[in-house]
């Protein structure tokens, strides 16, 4: 990712910084400054790359391992522990019962995670699989995308999901009967409420950071971050401790939840936080949400809104409020990464970006837009002017490219889904993104769908205009990240006095068909000159 | 074991600046016992008076006189939560919405709470800045959805607004919502029975208690003994008074038995109570409704109004 020198065979680390890149030729003369160097061969055949950055993740995609994993894919737990993919409704339950069988306490509710229906289309999970686990207790199975659970009957009795009209958040079979799956916030509130847990705590403990840490290690990522959190007093101290940790895998970059204070003492709570930055830690940005999402039919949209004719969607904050906090982190020098999935919300949001930085200008603020789904060129090309930068929610286009195409969007519309090619077109500083845990977390999958464009129903959105190569997705995957969180000078490329992060891969992504990109196997990572390895990988 | 009656919700709608924390702030001073929990935004802008907290600790501030409240952040599903888990659960909570929030899918969690129910949502309606507001090529749907939602419009600012003003604004909400209350409140002053007890939901339990608190808003308070004539002229009686009464109550008794009468949002309804019917009857209702002695005689005799 050094356009200097784009390819290497050797990289010499020092002090977990990198001390040079090149070839055998150059041994000699590090070892003649630098003194002797320990010459390891494990990845000779291997691809190294800067390791990932994923710019908006969530920390509460650690939470989940106090649950049990059932997602279609391999996956290393924080302890080492590989849970091993589940290939149908079946195995699901039949891995279901086994923990049942099993665990110690069984009246207390079983509960499961990353469960994705995409994977099987021949049928949906119904409260009769799950009853067949256990009728005593509540068994729940969280879908992979969190608008979706699966109960069986105990729960399903308990919330009274039989009698009343709550077609919103219960799915029904063509008889009229609930099937056992809870939707969307009102569903998973009535979930929690019947079954006494909150399924969603606010995730802060260290076991869940260390947990986030090797979830995102084993998908390659040296820098992660946590795109929101208030951040209550005193919250900084433990978090500071384990990440400092050696053999904490990651830094992480936190994004202080700016309208959990009044913005000045947002403003002074950041500068505060600020005090506690470290080698791995940064207190560094800020965000602000200001609407829902597009699938829940909650983001704001541009006339003519909705294809389905539902009505347009919610602000999360009023507009003029989003323009006084973003006056005073733009005079205070914080930079600000702003929630918009709906094209009205990205065109208010750059209205306040821009009556911001008429009052106090700032060369290099940087402001970022999240998710900014429905971008169009006009908007890539005032965000160019106005010096904002995009992280694009890329993952978007498999997960919900056909819900899209047919019921949000149209296809019309859909075609510029998360617009990177745009975007690199215009000009526009350009990261993607995961926003994990609502889908996988891992940047290859992430660079994938923003080079093939595909959806999970096998629809290719766009026109190609749309699509971005190996090359660039996997520079946003690395500097353009960087970039967008000020770290371009530390991280995001391999050369010498950079920190010696970097994912090691058992295939090169530029050599494997576009169509594998997600595929090509993580062996691990290096994060400050520390190797961690994924188990069972080759 | 029997189950403990749903919790009333009642939600506090409008835009920024229409006087939402005003209104919290004044119906808190009336709690009067009552174990309130409010959800507010953020604390930053809820300035509660420092004489009533007794105690602050994370998102919580406890009052003095027997309120919580809790500060909603990004996550209103959370904050419910954790409401429903405290001991002992509230008598009430009030959510003061955000100023672009959609009062009616805030009511979705009484609907699907069987320890909740809506008592009503109350929207504030800036004098000031209503063509503002109506007209705002973002805003506007959400305005009107604040005001479509509501079981109470109360108007604020009206002192920054002149009588024509006010006259052409209470037509307009008239029109577009003709079985719905108004009132002005000025500051947030507002009496909380007025305020809180809509029962929007129809399963709700009987109230006993007449209203109470000092009835210093600008509106009138009449209260007075009912004869005991059969309901169904009574409720003719109130009927008759619907424009200018936004708030009634009271424990009554005819042939049938004794039963609690309500006029709250709009509607009046009756339940059959189980208990003695004291005859005393509270009205508190806009200026123009009839005075003491009209009402005196309204009520106290067999004749149709």
């Amino acid at each position: 990712m050094n356009p200097h020198l784009p390819h290497a065979t050797h990289i010499a680390v020092r002090d977990g910084h990198i001390l040079g890149v090149g070839t055998a030729d150059d041994i000699d003369s590090w070892q003649a400054a630098w003194g002797p160097l320990d010459i390891n061969t494990d990845f000779a055949l291997r691809t190294l790359l800067p390791g990932f950055i994923e710019g908006h993740s969530h920390m509460m995609e650690g939470m989940f391992w106090d649950y049990h994993y059932v997602g279609y894919y391999d996956r290393e737990g924080p302890d080492g522990t590989v849970w091993p993919g589940l290939k149908s409704i079946d195995e699901v339950v039949a891995k279901l019962k086994e923990i049942q069988a099993t665990r110690k306490d069984k009246d207390t509710p079983l509960v499961a995670w990353g469960f994705d229906p995409i994977y099987f289309t021949d049928r949906r999970m119904n409260a009769a699989d799950l009853d067949s686990v256990a009728t005593d207790c509540a068994v729940i199975v969280l879908h992979a995308s969190l608008h979706i659970l699966n109960a069986n009957n105990f729960v399903m009795e308990a919330a009274d999901a039989k009698g009343s009209d709550n077609s919103e958040f219960i799915r029904r079979d063509d008889n009229g009967q609930p099937t056992g799956e809870f939707l969307g916030q009102l569903g998973f509130y009535m979930a929690m409420r019947t079954t006494g847990i909150n399924l969603l705590a606010i995730a802060s403990s260290p076991e869940t950071l260390v947990n986030f840490a090797n979830v995102a290690r084993q998908t390659g990522v040296t820098t992660a971050t946590d795109l929101v959190n208030p951040m209550p007093a005193g919250s900084e101290k433990p978090m500071r401790e384990a990440v400092d940790a050696d053999d904490f895998p990651m830094r992480l970059v936190v994004a202080f939840q700016g309208n959990s204070k009044e913005p000045e003492e947002a403003v002074a709570r950041v500068q505060e936080l600020q005090a506690s930055n470290s080698d791995k830690l940064r207190f560094s940005i800020v965000k602000m949400v200001a609407d829902g999402s597009i699938q829940g039919f909650s983001a704001r949209l541009k006339w003519p809104h909705y294809y389905n004719g539902a009505p347009n969607g919610l602000w999360y904050i009023e507009p003029e409020r989003l323009a006084e906090y973003l006056k005073a982190f733009t005079k205070a020098g914080i930079q600000v990464h702003v929630h918009t999935n709906g094209d009205e919300c990205t065109e208010v949001a750059l209205d306040k970006i821009e009556e911001a930085l008429r009052e106090h200008p700032w060369p290099d603020h940087r402001h970022t837009l999240q998710h900014c789904q429905m971008a169009t060129r006009a908007h890539f090309k005032r965000m160019k002017s106005l010096g904002v930068g995009v992280n694009l929610f890329s993952n978007h286009l498999y997960y919900w490219g056909d819900a899209h195409i047919n019921i949000t969007m149209g296809a019309e519309r859909a075609a510029r889904l998360d617009d990177a090619g745009g975007a690199l077109a215009e000009g526009v500083a350009l990261a993607i993104h995961s926003d994990a845990p609502v889908t996988a977390l891992a940047p290859l999958f992430t660079a994938w769908c923003a080079v093939n464009r595909l959806s999970s129903g096998g629809v290719v959105l766009g026109n190609g205009t749309q699509n971005i190569s190996v090359e660039e997705a996997l520079y946003a995957i690395t500097m353009g990240a960087a970039y967008s969180l000020k770290m371009e000078n530390e991280v995001g490329s391999l050369e010498a006095g950079k920190r010696a992060d970097i994912a090691i891969l058992g295939d090169n992504p530029l050599e494997v068909e576009p169509l594998k990109l997600k595929d090509i196997s993580v062996i691990g990572t290096m994060v400050g000159g520390h190797v961690h390895l994924n188990q069972g990988r080759d | 074991m029997t189950k403990p009656a749903p919790i009333p919700l009642s939600i506090i709608s409008g835009f920024l600046g229409s006087g939402k924390t005003s209104l919290l702030n004044h119906l808190l001073t009336q709690a009067d016992g009552r174990r309130i929990t409010a959800l507010v935004n953020d604390f930053g802008a809820l300035n509660i008076d420092a004489e009533l907290i007794a105690a602050k600790h994370g998102n919580q501030i406890a009052l003095a006189n027997g309120c919580v409240c809790c500060s909603i952040g990004d996550d209103l599903m959370r904050s419910f939560i954790e409401v429903m888990q405290q001991t002992p659960l509230p008598d009430h909570i009030i959510i003061e919405a955000s100023g672009v929030a959609e009062p009616s899918r805030i009511a979705g969690f009484a609907a699907v709470d069987p320890q909740l129910r809506l008592d009503g949502i109350i929207t504030l309606v800036d004098a000031a800045a209503h063509a503002t507001h109506a007209n705002d090529p973002h805003l506007a749907d959400n305005y009107r959805k604040q005001i479509e939602a509501a079981h109470l419009l109360l108007i604020s600012k009206a002192d920054l607004s002149d009588a024509e003003n006010l006259a052409a604004l209470a037509a307009e909400l008239q029109t577009l919502r003709p079985e719905v209350p108004q009132a002005q409140a000025v500051h947030g002053r507002v009496p909380i029975d007025v305020v809180l007890g809509l029962n929007a939901d129809e399963g709700a339990d009987a109230v006993t208690q007449p209203p109470k608190g000092d009835i210093d808003h600008g509106l009138v308070h009449w209260a007075g003994h009912i004869a005991p004539l059969p309901r169904a002229e009574i409720i003719k009686k109130l009927e008759t008074l619907r424009p200018h009464a936004l708030r009634a109550k009271g424990v009554l008794r005819d042939d049938d038995g004794a039963y609690v009468l309500h006029l709250a949002g709009g509607r009046i309804s009756t339940q059959a109570f189980d208990g003695d019917a004291s005859g005393h009857f509270v009205i508190i209702g806009k200026p123009q409704m009839p005075d003491a002695a009209a009402l005196e005689n309204l009520f106290s005799h067999g004749e149709a109004a």
